[in-house]
């Protein structure tokens, strides 16, 4: 099931959340809208859902090109996972999941073996079998948000959407739950988008990212071509940490300044920064450090730079950082080894 | 009684305060028990014991009318027997009344109370916080102004009046079987026309008054919980009705008893709006103008007997409203995960 999105605008009273949005998604594709809180990638899924309505005028949703804008919600066959879960409470883990096959009209409902069946099978995938006479309550955020998940596909959706669905959870159940879904997906290949502010996440686990900025998309490719060719330094600053090395109206004292002209400014990764004791190349910024600390297999240097008192970070390997022994107060050069510049820009 | 939010009384498992003096703590205990003593629990036992001060029979016989064990031996015994007689059948009128009523107005006011809460807590729309302010108008306003409202709209020079005036109203227990022999299987007997001073006016005063009961317990759980089960069920593919039913209700249900149980007890217990569109006359008697009447009668063995009815009903709602807090209590801190580490259900 391919999902495009034509031309679609939605405003909240004055503000606009939405600025005419194009998509377009695969089938079988998993797809992150990704974006920091406000950019409207939360009301895009929604409106995808049918839950909210797009402004009046042009826009439009297509499921395999079939213009599905007028549908409601129930008429979409799409699962909806919610960031807290959404499970029904007064219903146990079993009825949860079965409560949509309970639910279609009475022709196509499945028998009551074929429904038990059916989400036994379901609880198999999610690894709850044993607790399918439990009550949400009883269970933890990670097994709820499985059980939604399940809840979802048990009427077998043509799109599955999910909002921020690990949101709720702790970093560690978060890592393992994404590795899931990467897994599920992987079997049984239905088009997916999710919602995440997470660029770990969305990185990790999506085919293609959609990075959004104040109801437009800023840039729609996989992951590796956003990382490594950010379209604006939007997108390159909202994927990571980032160090300014040079910026329009301090071109004048910025040393270093490669690839960009004037005006340009140009960002570089923490891990692209090279620090060395000694200042061969021209473009060497003099610096003295701050600060050194590890994190794991890397070291991570606080700099600041002689000339212009701005701070910049550093990620040396471990290898690199005991080849130079740096203590707080000496005085290094840095350079980089890969760097992003943008011609036009505004943050 | 103003309808206390559920989620409040959730909360009243929490554990008490102990700071502060010993002695300060037993004069607030003592001070709440003295007036509890004199301005609750005296006045029942009054109730009850006025209303018994005659004996049990005497008691029963203010609703089902005197025995006729033996035949009254002259003409003052026979009159005597006789008012007796149709002082009973009034009050026992006052009582159906009173719950014919009540069996109208409790269902009417919990589809609208649902209503209403559904539009306000599911729903953002202009006018919204209007319409909250509009549920509690009833509340705010004084009973007799209510019933005054019906009066003046509804009466003969009101601004129906015309209209209401030449209203005709089946006779609900008129209700008979047909047959199938043409137009409808069942119909009515007897027609009322009018709406003030009839019951039909008792009813409307009554929805009136009591509408805010099952809203305002309910709008606060719904409001805290959001619209997203209801999105998902939807989701699913289930129905409005469905989604209702198995979604939403369970999850209002302890609320909506709890906003019934209130409504119920104020729709017996409404005084004042319904002495206004009732029209002073004994077939309109509801329980507490019937227990009016009696006393203005100096008959206070019977008005303390038909008030001891109230009083019971009172303390059934008590008892019915204590459990149901304590289930809602017990269902939020389940529902809120409380219990994580309990076994499975039995």
């Amino acid at each position: 099931m391919s999902i495009e999105v034509r031309g679609i605008s939605k405003s909240f009273g004055p503000t606009r959340v939405l600025k005419e949005i194009d998509l377009r998604i695969e089938t079988g594709e998993l797809v992150a809208l990704l974006g920091p809180s406000g950019s409207g990638k939360t009301t895009l899924l929604r409106i995808i859902a049918g839950m909210e309505h797009a402004d009046p005028g042009g826009g439009s949703v297509l499921f395999d090109g079939q213009d599905i804008t007028a549908q409601g919600i129930g008429d979409r066959r799409i699962g909806f996972v919610f960031q807290h879960y959404a499970l029904f409470k007064n219903m146990s883990v079993f009825e949860n999941i079965a409560f949509g096959l309970r639910s279609k009209p009475w022709r196509s409902r499945p028998d009551a073996a074929q429904i038990k069946s059916k989400v036994d099978a379901l609880l198999d995938l999610i690894q709850l079998g044993s607790l399918a006479q439990r009550y949400p309550s009883q269970l933890s955020g990670g097994q709820r948000q499985r059980v939604a998940l399940a809840r979802a596909l048990a009427v077998e959706p043509r799109v599955l959407l999910l909002d921020e669905p690990f949101g709720a959870l702790d970093a560690t159940v978060r890592r393992e739950l994404r590795r899931w879904l990467r897994r599920l997906h992987e079997t049984i290949h239905v088009t997916t988008i999710f919602v995440t502010h997470d660029q770990e996440e969305a990185l990790e686990v999506s085919d293609r990212v959609a990075v959004m900025r104040a109801g437009q998309i800023e840039q729609f490719g996989s992951p590796q071509e956003v990382y490594e060719n950010p379209a604006s330094p939007f997108v390159f600053q909202f994927l990571g940490h980032y160090n300014v090395f040079s910026a329009r109206g301090q071109v004048a004292d910025a040393p270093l300044s490669a690839g960009g002209g004037e005006g340009a400014l140009t960002l570089v990764r923490p891990h692209d920064v090279v620090v060395s004791r000694n200042g061969n190349d021209r473009d060497a910024i003099p610096a003295r450090v701050l600060h050194v600390g590890l994190v794991g297999p890397l070291v991570r240097v606080e700099l600041e730079r002689l000339d212009r008192k701005e701070s910049i970070d550093a990620e040396l390997t471990s290898e690199a950082s005991k080849e130079l022994a740096l203590k707080p107060g000496d005085s290094v050069f840095v350079t980089s080894r890969h760097e992003h510049s943008f011609e036009d820009y505004s943050i | 009684m103003a309808g206390a939010p559920l989620l409040v009384s959730a909360s009243a498992s929490a554990p008490p305060v102990t700071r502060g003096h010993p002695v300060w703590r037993r004069l607030l205990i003592a001070g709440t028990v003295v007036f509890l003593t004199i301005f609750i629990v005296l006045p029942v036992v009054n109730v009850f014991t006025q209303a018994l001060s005659k004996g049990v029979a005497a008691y029963t016989e203010v609703f089902t009318g005197p025995a006729a064990d033996q035949p009254p031996r002259n003409l003052a015994e026979k009159r005597k027997l006789s008012t007796r007689r149709a002082q009973s059948e009034k009050t026992a009128s006052a009582i159906a009344m009173s719950v014919g009523v009540a069996a109208v107005v409790v269902p009417l006011n919990i589809l609208f109370g649902l209503m209403a809460a559904w539009a306000v807590t599911k729903f953002r729309f202009r006018g919204r916080l209007l319409l909250i302010a509009l549920i509690d108008l009833p509340f705010s306003v004084s009973p007799v102004v209510a019933g005054l409202i019906f009066v003046l709209l509804l009466g003969r020079t009101g601004l129906f009046g015309a209209w209401a005036t030449n209203f005709v109203w089946p006779d609900p227990t008129s209700i008979a079987w047909r047959g199938f022999g043409g137009g409808w299987p069942i119909g009515f007997d007897r027609f009322n026309s009018g709406i003030i001073f009839t019951p039909l006016a008792i009813v409307l005063a009554s929805v009136f008054v009591t509408f805010p009961f099952v809203a305002r317990s309910v709008i606060p759980l719904m409001q805290a919980q959001g619209t997203d089960e209801e999105v998902a069920a939807l989701s699913l593919g289930a129905s409005g009705w469905r989604t209702f039913r198995f979604v939403t209700l369970p999850n209002i249900r302890w609320a909506l008893l709890y906003g019934t149980i209130l409504c119920t007890a104020r729709a017996f217990g409404e005084f004042g709006a319904v002495s206004v569109v009732s029209g002073n006359t004994d077939a309109n008697d509801t329980m507490p103008l019937r227990i009016e009447k009696l006393w203005n009668e100096y008959d206070n063995q019977a008005a303390f007997t038909v008030a001891s009815l109230l009083a019971l009903l009172a303390m059934v709602t008590l008892v019915l409203k204590t459990l149901i807090d304590w289930r809602a209590a017990r269902s939020a801190r389940r529902d809120t995960g409380a219990t994580l580490q309990a076994g499975p259900p039995s």
